[in-house]
């Protein structure tokens, strides 16, 4: 059976006051105390923090550890001959080919 | 309402839960349990409302960290309101507790002489009332969750597109066709029965 747009309509007002006469539902002390008790088991909300405040952290974690690698690289390469990087391009440039680093580079 | 007895605003109550002071949320929950159970109970069995409303202030609870103190609290609420009853529906559609009413002759005969009727005669008796939530619920119950809670927001409670989809959080686009789209499979419902 089909029915008409006033049909539906009619239909439709009376779904809608059936739908707002609902049971009327009201919660008491004992309510309250139960929510009261999960909220409780919960415990303390763990805020979490933003991702700045993160890599801000994470940040100043590494800082002593930068600087203990920067110290330590330090007296390393102290302790050794330095060569420069061009004397060793040189050297191999030297080597095998009369080719001039300038040159080898494209320039 | 932003103030009680305790003359202290939502955000205040807010942010003094958040910074560890638990017990406060018991001013939130004795300010605003009315306004939840009433939005609860329209949209789950009478049975399930204090239970699903227990589930909203605890989500809120989680939830506050989220909260900024420039929304209005009462909305944001209403919001976590909607989708726990929705998150309701989405758990019973899955696993199916709730057996599906079955409707009666008497429901048909209902339907027939409500079309034949204008809607003022038909609810001058109780009797009427009792069918039309019968049949209501029965239509519901067949319905995906999205369907449904679409349909009581903008077909019986008369919400706008935007604002149901501001509750569900969903886009308006959604809302638009799902609402069409559950108007028609509603009606389809009752006019085959009938």
């Amino acid at each position: 059976m089909t029915t008409s747009k006033h049909q539906r309509q009619a239909l439709r007002e009376l779904l809608r006051r059936a739908y707002r006469e609902k049971e009327k539902v009201e919660v008491g002390d004992q309510w309250q105390e139960e929510v009261m008790r999960r909220i409780g088991e919960l415990g303390e909300i763990e805020v979490s923090p933003s991702y700045l405040v993160m890599l801000e952290q994470l940040v100043w974690r590494l800082v002593p550890v930068t600087c203990i690698l920067i110290i330590g690289l330090t007296v390393l390469l102290s302790s050794f001959d330095f060569i420069s990087g061009y004397d060793v391009i040189q050297f191999t440039m030297n080597s095998t080919e009369q080719i001039s680093l300038n040159q080898f580079l494209g320039l | 309402m932003d103030t009680d007895s305790y003359s202290s605003t939502d955000s205040e109550i807010v942010h003094q839960v958040v910074s560890g002071d638990v017990n406060a949320f018991a001013r939130l929950l004795k300010r605003y349990q009315a306004h939840v159970v009433g939005i609860v109970k329209k949209h789950v069995p009478f049975d399930q409302v204090e239970e699903v409303a227990q589930d909203v202030f605890v989500r809120v609870y989680q939830s506050l960290p989220t909260f900024k103190g420039n929304d209005r609290f009462k909305q944001w609420l209403s919001t976590i309101t909607i989708r726990t009853c929705y998150d309701f529906w989405r758990k019973q559609y899955r696993h199916r507790e709730i057996p599906l009413s079955s409707l009666s002759d008497r429901h048909q005969l209902w339907l027939e002489e409500v079309t034949s009727k204008s809607s003022s005669q038909f609810f001058s008796e109780r009797d009427s009332q009792e069918e039309a939530k019968e049949i209501l619920d029965w239509a519901l119950d067949r319905l995906s969750p999205e369907d449904r809670m679409v349909l009581e927001l903008v077909y019986l409670e008369g919400y706008s597109i935007k604002e149901a989809a501001n509750l569900l959080g969903w886009t308006s686009v959604n809302v638009k066709v799902r609402s069409f789209r559950a108007r028609k499979k509603l009606h389809k419902l009752i006019e085959d029965m009938s």
